[in-house]
């Protein structure tokens, strides 16, 4: 590891200015200058006259939102190669246990009181636990079986959200209390982006440790990385647990910004199909693909929506073709995308510097 | 391999799992059967007819889903949306006859157009077998060289994907049934009302089923169709057209789920996502018989069915996915390729 690191650094080492430290700093988090361009102009955006309006806003946060959820979704499925078909159960599972530690309703029995502040970290404990133990239990399986299980058990949290009435109201659905007394969505905005860098930032951090390197180790090829000495059942576990942890926070967010909450919009396999073609179009196994996938996806759709009233449905026909096209004619998706024009930049400008002025 | 003959392995036992020493199966086998007779003292024997004929639809939904996964390693998400797509074909075709046949009575023909109905349905679902697996799956097949299992999966959720969204683009929301397809009054027996159509969807699923079976028994093309399941290179090696008989496996296992839609409209009137529970009972029976295991499929539809009829029972009927769901779980946690086992090479894939 070490060895692999100092070969790196001297040809980085020669230039030490302020911008050579900060690029290395920030490529340390996975976050590279045209990244960190993005992201500002992203941060900004809510500020700039087209884009404060309200429902352009809202747009905003279900991009970063649905961004967000991708990233962990990516960090299952593009590294250990499981796909976690109960993913927006787990968000679901995280949405309804901070709903219902907030709750102050009389009509239902839970009666807590907690600060959403709070409760959406318990949510993530909780969703993170159910995904250690669904994890422990299934993926010592292969693929397909892990993936069909954790599809069945989210079938059973939704049920079980659906007909425990006297705690969760059913199809009826919770209202949440929101996270902020303000109606303004861009202090929620600036939530959900915090909560979008935390969730890329400590999951590429574990994807550039070590620990990534048994990911990547068993996602290739999970015998040959048993056979060099890799547990994976330890690591898919670890994996499996995060990635549900931060789909459970993701879900307290989603319920104390929505303020309405039912299993059916939340928890439903159509709901983790789309977080998967979000990660799928963006490239898998990069984490940044889902993210940069987000933003330009939900301004479409929203966009075809409005322009598009009287055909419903449309917009989702186009992006159920357009997953089956990436998925046939281009696996890697808008970060392959990314490489190769990046690669092609590259040896453009090392051939102009080679030739001979 | 000092005996010089060769034993032959006997085509039943490959066909048919073993089934002394099997633990799970036996388990669940005389668990099914405790519910069972609980059923029948409970709810009286109409529960356990119904029970048949739900049952008979779920196998023969699950055996269409069990061909695909052994014989071309598909893990198929897009099953429920053939059952939606003949239910959608069965109703377009049998609703206007069904107006002609009010204005002009005929005894024959109201007996015979629910049939024309449900055949069209089960034509249509062929015809969209085989675009689905030369457009998608052949082409899919020739680019992936590693990850096929998975990479199917995801694309036939994307598949699923754009069916149901496209037939709520076109067709709306709405629910379209039929109240029921023949127009004569329930048949009575030992104290039990059975509708002619629940009768004629069991045995719809019983001719269907058994055809099948035979197709696959004794013609060439079954015998053809079992050995790409076996083996793929080695099917190739003695002649068998690979692509011919994929494109026949995915069009005969659509047509069966259409057919089940198209037999079934009475109970589930058509509308975009009727496909989404016979899907889920669909693998629920796969997963629970293992993965690709055609004859287990059959048994493991009405063992399913069972179960949901004890659930709807005891615990009322919106318990009817969760039961079943924590049962598979548990099953499968114990068990874990199944309780009659798979021999299918996919599932090996992680």
């Amino acid at each position: 590891m070490n060895s692999s690191l100092e070969l790196e650094r001297p040809q980085a080492a020669t230039k030490n200015g302020l911008w050579q430290t900060l690029v290395r700093a920030l490529g340390r988090v996975g976050i590279t200058p045209l990244g960190l361009g993005l992201l500002v102009i992203i941060a900004i955006l809510p500020n700039v006259p087209p884009f404060n309006q309200e429902h352009i806003l809202r747009w905003l946060i279900a991009g970063a939102f649905l961004g967000a959820q991708a990233v962990a979704f990516d960090f299952t499925s593009g590294f250990i190669n499981v796909v976690n078909f109960g993913f927006a159960a787990m968000v679901g599972l995280g949405a309804y246990t901070s709903a219902l530690l907030a709750n102050t309703a009389p009509y239902l029995v839970l009666r807590l009181g907690l600060s959403p502040w709070i409760g959406i970290w318990v949510g993530a404990l909780v969703a993170g636990v159910v995904g250690l133990l669904l994890g422990m239990l299934t993926l010592r399986l292969r693929g397909i079986y892990a993936a069909v299980m954790a599809w069945f058990v989210g079938i059973a949290l939704m049920g079980l959200a659906n007909n425990l009435t006297q705690l969760t109201r059913g199809s009826m659905g919770l209202h949440p209390r929101t996270l902020l007394a303000t109606s303004d969505n861009r202090p929620y905005f600036y939530i959900i982006f915090g909560m979008l860098l935390l969730i890329y930032v400590t999951l590429n951090l574990v994807t550039k440790s070590s620990i990534g390197l048994a990911f990547k180790a068993i996602g290739q090829n999970i015998d040959a990385a048993r056979a060099s000495g890799i547990n994976p059942i330890k690591y898919r576990v670890f994996n499996f647990a995060l990635s549900c942890a931060f789909a459970g926070l993701l879900g307290g967010f989603y319920a104390h910004y929505y303020g309405s909450l039912t299993p059916q919009t939340i928890m439903h396999t159509s709901k983790t199909v789309e977080v998967l073609a979000v990660a799928y179009i963006g490239g898998r196994g990069t984490l940044w693909g889902g993210v940069a996938f987000a933003f330009p996806f939900i301004f479409f759709i929203e966009y075809l929506r409005s322009s598009l009233a009287n055909l419903p449905g449309l917009q989702l026909v186009i992006y159920g073709i357009l997953m089956i096209l990436v998925m046939i004619y281009y696996p890697a998706g808008l970060s392959g995308l990314y490489y190769w024009a990046q690669a092609k930049v590259r040896s453009w400008l090392y051939r102009r510097r080679a030739r001979p002025s | 391999m000092s005996s010089s003959t060769i034993q032959l392995p006997r085509v039943r036992q490959l066909i048919k799992p073993s089934s002394h020493k099997n633990t799970p199966a036996w388990v669940v086998g005389l668990l099914s059967l405790a519910v069972a007779v609980l059923i029948g003292v409970k709810g009286g024997p109409a529960q356990l007819v119904t029970t048949l004929v739900t049952g008979g639809m779920w196998a023969l939904m699950s055996v269409g889903l069990a061909l695909i996964f052994g014989v071309m390693n598909i893990p198929h998400f897009a099953h429920g949306e053939s059952f939606m797509v003949g239910a959608f074909v069965a109703w377009a075709v049998f609703t206007p006859l069904n107006g002609y046949l009010q204005q002009h009575p005929s005894r024959f023909l109201s007996t015979v157009a629910p049939f024309a109905g449900i055949i069209v349905a089960a034509i249509v679902g062929a015809a969209m077998g085989v675009v689905i697996e030369r457009v998608i799956f052949a082409t899919l097949r020739h680019r992936t060289k590693e990850g096929w299992v998975m990479n199917a999966f995801l694309l036939t959720v994307g598949i699923s994907y754009v069916l149901t969204n496209g037939a709520t683009l076109t067709l709306g929301p709405d629910y379209r049934g039929v109240p029921q397809y023949w127009d004569v009054p329930p048949l009575q027996f030992l104290g039990i009302r059975l509708t002619v159509d629940r009768l004629a969807a069991f045995i719809i699923a019983l001719v269907v089923i058994v055809t099948l079976w035979l197709f696959l028994q004794r013609t060439s093309t079954g015998r053809a169709i079992r050995a790409v399941s076996q083996d793929e290179t080695g099917a190739q090696m003695v002649g068998i057209n690979l692509d011919g008989i994929q494109t026949l496996t995915f069009a005969l296992a659509t047509a069966t789920a259409a057919l089940a839609g198209a037999s079934l409209l009475f109970m589930f009137p058509a509308y975009p996502l009727v496909g989404l529970n016979p899907l889920y009972y669909s693998w629920y029976v796969v997963m629970l018989v293992g993965l690709g295991n055609v004859p287990g499929a059959i048994l493991g539809g009405f063992i399913v069915a069972l179960f949901q009829t004890a659930t709807q029972q005891f615990f009322g009927i919106s318990w009817i996915n969760v039961v079943p769901t924590a049962i598979m779980v548990i099953v499968l946690l114990v068990a874990p390729s199944g309780i009659f086992g798979s021999e299918v090479k996919g599932i090996q894939e992680q």
